[in-house]
């Protein structure tokens, strides 16, 4: 039996109803997707090299690769264990609580902004081309249409918002979805970044949240399951525990602890991680340029809580 | 021209792996386009307006994986293709699925009577523990893991030495044994010459250069960058020495090393004494006085180890291609260079090679910076930004937190390069290009694309950009190093035949704007 180390609180407390059966997904080196019956959510169980992310539990294996599970073995959970067919067996028993929030909009920028600058020069140096970021001249017709693609969509995007042309906006975040390489497209990835600003407290542009739901709700179909689970929790706010900290150190973070939380989110998948960091960035600097001219009420200040111990 | 094109349905494979498929898809030979990517709406309007799409692209699903080739003919297609399904089967397959696994060394042990060594590579606050388990099992053992403390080290040293079992390491990342390469290494001819190297990369260069001269190897044993420190005192070294000594199949021993401590020098040096067999010595920036006095065979660079090895070991001088430099290039060369293009950008995977090239240049000039560098004062402020002459070792500690070594990952190169490629005073950019065993696959085709843009900016601007490459390996290394070296010189790099010539090279091209 395999202990689980950590898991999101929705997931944890519906596991904890029982109220879940389903079917594996798909199968990874480091996850393996589970399909819930019970509500067409994808849930994942990742191994311990994984941060926590929202519908994901960490359990204490080093790969799936060996376990010989495959697409569509049915799991099962009663008496707080998930059972994987009959090849494994995960004990929920100690597992600690894990939610995502997302840090307040700060009210002081200065700090902000310097980061931001930061993490622009650092993305520049140091991001993976081939998605968000322009590739290296080749021969490859694909991925410089692709490339050239994000760029003009994503520019388009976020000029049409500050220009509150809304319907515009609309057709160019819908035609990002499922634009880019990789098992997460590009431009889903960027999507990412992008509502998880939106969905900031006290965010000028927090009244965008609607929007990002619509998105969503248009992309359906528009991309794999995967990649749209993942749009869909950002939408509502809910992102990895990596992209939480890269926020908070954008936020409040001294240069090391910035560069040491950008470089987790730069390494997620290939180009996925530079993606991400691109949406979240430009996301700020549309914040930043909004800033002030607006009024909004003060939340009070908003960390995430991590890793309650669980019984 | 022909297109085929396959859909896998309900396929997913992770980002990382999709996009290597893709990169490596796309080096076949004779595609002129191949593309790996999930069957989205958006993606199939990029294959519309490149000219790709076909109708059996426009039914694939979101969930779907699309591979689309295109190639000059039929045949190449489908060849591509089944080189393609080859790469899917890889990725495809478990991890070890053909091999037994053994939980721990004492299990392993007991099922395999007859093993002999140990390769262990685990995190540094366990590394110290199997190694001993290792070695209570009579064991060797090639401890590839750092992060191991220096007491651990000394301890487990002085247990293998009571044993009479060699302790490589820790940070042991080059050994062959037997003929067989561990970790990094490269293959090599079998033949009387043994190694016992105290650096990585410098042990890989000469057993290569050994290769070239026409002569072969029968050990390579690695001690560890710390094994010659006062704290260890050359445990390993001396051990390696006297299994070397008593080996029937060696004829000469080499040893090479960051120079030692002066008491480990010593005990080296006497042990050096006591050999029956010639010894040469290759402590990189060492001296010559102490080393003949002992009756070692003193060498001032890799290329000269490697060539007074085979020598000694019985080869005629006279027929051995030396490589010698080129000197009509470096007047070819000094002559595009303007008077502001004067120094040379170094960027290394190999540490050794770094500071080989580092000290060659140190003979001739003051202002030699470096990550490595001894001396504070030419130690970069800002690893981030070049200083005059520059060389970096991309492979150690300041560059790598958190990422894959640069042998593994060149393109962690990439950057930099490009920095160094834009700045005016830059005379020569020299890198090196390991292959071998534990090495990235095509190293070169990794720089490619930047090398070429660079070039472009260069041409631009009206300036001559010198990029000087030197790529480690045998013509028995995988991927085949005359295609590697084909590929630079078609790229307009100059190449280099050896890390000693690399840095001798790149400090001639500029000594005339110096």
């Amino acid at each position: 039996m395999i202990q689980a180390i950590s898991g999101e609180l929705g997931m944890i407390e519906r596991l904890q109803r029982s109220e879940f059966s389903g079917y594996v997904h798909s199968v990874f080196d480091k996850t393996i997707n589970v399909m819930c019956l019970e509500n067409g959510e994808l849930y994942t169980l990742a191994c311990h090299r994984v941060d926590n992310a929202p519908n994901t539990l960490v359990i204490d294996v080093n790969s799936f690769g060996e376990l010989g599970i495959n697409m569509n073995d049915s799991v099962q959970v009663a008496h707080n264990r998930i059972n994987i067919g009959s090849k494994l067996v995960i004990a929920m028993d100690h597992a600690k609580l894990w939610e995502s929030i997302v840090p307040s909009y700060p009210t002081d920028v200065e700090l902000l902004k310097k980061n931001v600058a930061k993490m622009n020069r650092h993305m520049d140096m140091h991001g993976t081309r081939g998605g968000m970021k322009k590739p290296l001249p080749s021969h490859r017709m694909f991925e410089e249409a692709v490339s050239s693609m994000l760029l003009e969509r994503s520019e388009m995007l976020l000029t049409a918002l500050l220009r509150h042309e809304m319907s515009t906006a609309f057709d160019m975040a819908v035609r990002l979805v499922g634009l880019g390489p990789g098992l997460t497209p590009s431009g889903d990835d960027f999507l990412v970044g992008l509502f998880t600003i939106f969905n900031m407290p006290n965010s000028p542009c927090s009244e965008w949240t609607d929007f990002s739901a619509r998105v969503v709700q248009e992309a359906q179909g528009l991309t794999n399951e995967i990649s749209y689970m993942a749009m869909k929790k950002a939408s509502l706010g809910r992102v990895r525990e990596s992209i939480l900290g890269l926020l908070h150190a954008l936020i409040a973070g001294s240069q090391e602890e910035l560069l040491l939380a950008l470089d987790r989110v730069l390494n997620i998948g290939s180009s996925s991680g530079t993606d991400i960091a691109t949406g979240l960035v430009r996301g700020l600097e549309i914040n930043i340029h909004r800033g002030g001219k607006i009024c909004l009420p003060k939340l009070s200040s908003n960390k995430a809580r991590i890793l309650i111990p669980y019984r | 021209m022909s297109t085929k094109v396959v859909i896998k349905q309900s396929t997913y494979f992770d980002s990382v792996s999709l996009m290597s498929l893709s990169t490596k898809a796309n080096q076949i030979e004779g595609v002129e386009q191949a593309v790996v990517a999930m069957g989205t709406e958006m993606n199939k309007e990029v294959l519309r307006n490149v000219g790709l799409i076909t109708p059996e692209l426009e039914e694939a699903k979101t969930s779907d994986l699309m591979i689309v080739v295109k190639a000059a003919t039929d045949e190449l297609c489908e060849s591509a293709f089944v080189a393609i399904e080859e790469l899917f089967k890889k990725k495809s397959a478990p991890a070890g699925s053909s091999e037994i696994k053994y939980a721990t060394i004492d299990s392993a042990a007991k099922s395999i009577p007859e093993a002999n060594l140990a390769v262990i590579s685990v995190n540094g606050a366990y590394a110290a523990r199997e190694a001993r388990k290792a070695l209570e099992n009579d064991l060797h053992v090639m401890l590839f893991s750092d992060n191991v403390s220096i007491e651990d080290e000394i301890a487990l040293k002085q247990f293998a030495h009571e044993k009479g079992l060699l302790l490589m390491g820790p940070d042991c990342g080059t050994a062959i044994l037997g003929n067989v390469a561990l970790c990094f290494g490269n293959a090599v001819r079998k033949g009387s010459i043994g190694i016992v190297g105290a650096s990585g990369t410098g042990s890989q260069e000469v057993s290569v250069r050994i290769h070239d001269f026409g002569g072969g190897i029968t050990q390579l044993i690695g001690t560890g960058g710390r094994d010659l420190s006062e704290q260890v005192g050359g445990i390993m070294m001396l051990d390696g020495m006297k299994a070397l000594d008593e080996d029937d199949a060696t004829k000469v021993i080499v040893l090479i090393s960051k120079p030692p401590a002066t008491s480990v020098e010593k005990k080296v040096l006497a042990q050096i004494k006591q050999c029956k067999k010639p010894v040469v010595v290759y402590f990189i920036g060492g001296t010559e006085e102490s080393v003949v006095a002992a009756g070692g065979h003193f060498a001032k660079t890799s290329k000269e180890a490697a060539l007074k090895a085979v020598v000694l070991a019985g080869a005629d001088e006279s027929t051995i291609n030396k490589r010698a430099l080129n000197i009509p290039l470096v007047e070819e060369v000094r002559a595009k260079l303007t008077p502001e293009q004067k120094y040379i950008r170094g960027l290394f995977c190999g540490g050794t090679l770094c500071d080989e090239a580092m000290y060659i240049a140190m003979e001739k000039f003051d202002n030699v910076y470096s990550n490595i560098q001894k001396n504070a004062d030419y130690q970069l402020k800002d690893l981030h930004v070049s200083q005059e002459h520059t060389f970096l070792d991309l492979g150690d500690d300041d560059f790598t937190n958190g990422k894959p070594h640069p042998m593994i990952d060149p393109s962690t190169r990439i950057v930099r390069f490009l920095q160094e490629a834009k700045d005016p005073s830059v005379g020569v950019i020299v890198m090196d290009f390991i292959l071998g065993f534990g090495s990235h696959e095509d190293p070169v085709g990794v720089m490619l694309p930047a090398i070429i843009e660079a070039k472009q900016w260069a041409e631009k601007e009206g300036r001559h950009l010198e990029i000087l490459g030197y790529v480690l390996g045998t013509d028995l290394d995988n991927p085949k190093m005359e295609d590697q070296v084909n590929k630079l010189m078609d790229a307009g790099v100059t190449i280099a035949s050896s890390s000693t010539n690399a840095g001798l090279l790149s400090r001639e091209f500029v000594v005339k704007g110096a």
